[in-house]
């Protein structure tokens, strides 16, 4: 009972914490930090924990539903966009391996700065019980051979899905792991069967490229631009080449901080996924839909700047071509800059897109050199180039210029020093 | 009440206005600049058949160069120019000069006026021009600007150069022109502190170990009170660190309270905070010289922590050192796993056991050749565990 009322305490005072409003002397009752609730089935999160293995390294992970962390850590960390993510690695090799926490999410929440976050105007005694417990919920490294370890990293929030990955490093030796997880309670009930494992082409349609000239000429008679829903305007231009997947691309961009838009999960990879997919929408949209193959995109990313405006965003769909057997994504990317009015859109606001667009296929290659996975990068046509004097304009009428190319970057599973990339002898690598 | 004719009209209104007002503004870009003076101070480097000069535009750079004022704004533009005698092509990695750079469109439009029309696509083919041209092909001189975030007194400027299986990393320690917040050590007043005379050099591990572990604890706070632990040794090149750190976001940035913990008798040689962009947290590392050495190469022993309250604290919390100085120590070598630069990774004793400390330190050593997570040798060392 004590413990409910200092939890509906604590919850107002949370509010009223973020509301930069000052704490009262309301805790007078209860000095200590509500304690976890101790019926909290774990074998819920840990049952629906995606599991891989990589020669002795197993690994399984789940990130926590907002109820799910309030009951494991007794205090709402949502509130404050903070997910904890369960972590188990066995090691079965001969060596001591080391979890890091920036590979999962380089703005990654310490588990001391998340404690005191949360104890905020609070008395030392809760203070000293939230830094105890959080400390003792944290995963701690090293994993020695033979050993089995598990715990929580704190990360941003992500909602409906989330990627992860799993950088363990030993002596002389990495081993990586990538999943998507999706997080149970925030849009419906969605089962998390394997977002990239099924096949959203029959195999009639694929096309396996190992011929490096037939693979540029294919790319470049791919359609210069994504198109709005029924196919009858042009949106933004299609200036990027992904090639890779689960365990090779995504792994680069997750290191990066590139992360899942909170409407990214709306075309056909996110269809794919369940049966029961809601229809709701969010009340605002970050990512409008751009359309190719026939849908909207399967999967966008953002990654963050400055502040809310100055964020770098991109589109990919999954394309039916493979390039040595590695999954091809044709994709779309830009630099927001701002956010200005436009009657082109529904919120009547856009982002206001840098309109060298080049300029943002360029610094995505650049930030992906720093990945760890890229490979290979190279420049092909297929855009079709627009002046500064005659720039096209997107759906919603922003101009941009180009040169006309569309950036490749081939991602590898094993780590790529700065000093191993390759780059494609095709058209000079331009801006 | 406004009639539905007139919400219809609104649109066209709205573009009559514009149409109207385009006309008014106007933007005068500066003449041809002249490189002459950012030349004169600029500082030079040679590498592998590629040559980079550099120099930090002062506030008056700016506004006869830009022409704008960026004295308020956090940007600050470096003019760089690669001479490229290599046989390949060339490309400057923006990123590896600072992970949240400015686009020069992007710079521009934040000069744009409302309705400015004409002024605002004069800022941008100003702008335009001014960037840093990539890529640079095999025998080619290319100078630009950068627009990268601000740096007070020295600014730490790593310079990547990425080609075909080939990186070429530079770092230049450039003085920031004009700049009265001018705050802790230049770089060559901290080559001074050390007489060469003075270093004992190490080349076996065992022994520098030893040596390690026989460095002071601890700085010395302000008046009598303890200074923070020194949980950190850094071996390696000035340029080959600095490369590391600015990689992942670590940039020079001395504040006053950095200066009340004293090693050696001086205050900290440097300091380095990873920035607050995009909710990363505000560790800082603030680092001395020794007087040892390790295969000819410089050590460094330096506190790891990060300020009560983390990113959380109110603006003017102050910088105050979180307890937990064990934690700040072990992410910074995580962060650096990724940084492409940490060769080698080991924990010795030396830091103290007051307080909740494994009084542990964590020795990195870096090199120039860019390495991938499985290239980090971790020595047999004392065994680490988190606690």
């Amino acid at each position: 009972m004590l413990i409910e009322t200092c939890l509906q305490i604590w919850k107002r005072i949370a509010r009223a914490a973020l509301a930069a409003t000052v704490l009262g002397a309301v805790l007078a009752g209860c000095a200590s930090a509500p304690a976890p609730q101790s019926s909290t089935n774990a074998a819920d999160y840990k049952g629906r924990a995606g599991t891989r293995t990589d020669g002795g390294v197993r690994v399984s992970a789940a990130p926590l539903s907002a109820d799910e962390s309030a009951a494991v850590y007794g205090v709402p960390l949502a509130k404050l966009r903070i997910q904890p993510v369960w972590i188990e690695v066995e090691n079965r090799e001969d060596r001591a391996y080391f979890l890091l926490s920036p590979g999962l999410d380089p703005n990654f929440y310490p588990a001391s700065e998340a404690a005191e976050a949360l104890s905020l105007g609070q008395p030392d005694e809760w203070r000293a019980e939230l830094d105890r417990r959080f400390r003792k919920l944290a995963f701690h490294n090293p994993v020695g051979p033979g050993e089995t370890v598990s715990g929580f990293v704190l990360t941003n929030l992500d909602e409906a899905v989330k990627p992860l990955q799993l950088d363990l490093v030993a002596n002389g030796r990495a081993r990586t792991f990538s999943m998507f997880a999706v997080v149970p309670g925030f849009r419906g009930d969605y089962h998390a069967s394997g977002v990239f494992k099924r096949d959203i082409y029959p195999a009639g349609e694929v096309v396996n490229y190992t011929d490096d000239s037939e693979f540029r000429a294919a790319l470049e008679a791919l359609p210069c631009c994504a198109m709005n829903r029924n196919g009858s305007k042009k949106g933004d231009p299609l200036n990027l080449v992904v090639v890779g997947g689960l365990e090779d691309a995504f792994p680069a961009l997750v290191r990066r901080g590139w992360r899942p838009t909170e409407q990214t999960w709306s075309g056909s990879v996110w269809r794919m996924m369940t049966s029961a997919l809601s229809r709701e929408r969010y009340p605002y949209a970050p990512v409008s839909d751009l359309y190719l193959f026939g849908r909207a995109q399967d999967l966008a990313l953002q990654k963050a700047r400055d502040n809310i405006h100055q964020r770098n965003h991109l589109r990919l769909w999954l394309s039916p071509m493979r390039y040595q057997g590695k999954p091809v994504w044709i994709g779309q990317i830009s630099r927001d800059i701002g956010s200005r009015l436009t009657l082109h859109s529904p919120t009547f606001t856009t982002h206001k897109i840098d309109p060298d667009v080049d300029e943002a296929r360029a610094a995505l290659a650049e930030d992906m050199a720093y990945s760890q996975s890229l490979a290979k990068l190279g420049l092909v046509g297929g855009v079709g180039a627009a002046t500064r004097e005659a720039p096209r304009g997107n759906l919603t009428t922003d101009p941009y210029f180009t040169d006309g190319n569309r950036s490749v970057l081939l991602f590898d599973r094993n780590p790529v020093s700065l000093a191993e990339i390759e780059v494609f002898p095709w058209l000079a690598l331009t801006r | 009440m406004v009639s539905a004719d007139a919400m219809k009209a609104l649109p066209s209104l709205t573009l009559a206005m514009v149409l109207a007002l385009a006309g008014c503004a106007t933007w005068q870009p500066p003449a041809e600049f002249n490189d002459a003076a950012l030349r004169g101070r600029a500082l030079t480097r040679d590498n592998q058949g590629l040559r980079v000069s550099a120099a930090v535009l002062s506030p008056e750079d700016s506004r006869s160069i830009l022409g704008v004022d960026l004295d308020h704004s956090q940007m600050q533009p470096v003019w760089v120019e690669v001479h490229n005698a290599t046989p390949r092509l060339m490309w400057l990695l923006r990123t590896g000069t600072d992970p949240d750079y400015f686009s020069p469109l992007e710079v521009a439009w934040s000069f744009h006026k409302p309705l400015g029309g004409s002024a605002n696509a004069s800022i941008d083919r100003h702008f335009e021009k001014l960037g840093f041209p990539n890529p640079i092909p095999a025998g080619t001189t290319h100078a630009g600007i950068l627009f990268t975030n601000r740096e007070r007194g020295t600014k730490l400027l790593n310079v990547d150069l990425l080609g075909q299986k080939t990186l070429v990393p530079f770092s230049l320690f450039l003085t920031v022109p004009e700049d009265d917040a001018a705050s802790g050590a230049t770089v060559a007043q901290d080559q001074q502190h050390v007489p060469a005379s003075q270093v004992v050099g190490y080349s076996d591990l065992t022994e520098f170990r030893a040596a390690i572990e026989r460095l002071p604890c601890c700085a010395q706070g302000p008046g009598t009170a303890p200074g923070d632990p020194l949980n950190v040794v850094i071996v390696g090149e000035l340029e080959d660190i600095a490369a590391a750190m600015v990689r992942r976001n670590y940039l020079r940035d001395a504040r006053a309270v950095d200066m009340g913990q004293e090693v050696l008798g001086r205050t900290p040689d440097v300091v380095l905070r990873k920035q607050t962009h995009a909710r990363s947290s505000a560790a800082w590392i603030r680092a001395w010289r020794t007087p040892l050495s390790f295969d000819g190469r410089p050590v460094y022993i330096a506190q790891a922590g990060r300020p009560v309250g983390g990113r959380f604290a109110a603006p003017d919390a102050g910088f105050r050192t979180h307890a937990d100085v064990d934690e700040a120590r072990n992410l910074l070598v995580q962060d650096m796993m990724y940084s492409g630069g940490l060769d080698k990774l080991g924990f010795a004793h030396g830091s103290g056991t007051s307080g909740r400390g494994d009084g542990l330190r964590s020795v990195l050593f870096f090199a120039t050749r860019p390495l991938s997570l499985s290239d980090v040798e971790i020595l047999d060392w004392v065994r680490f565990i988190e606690r």
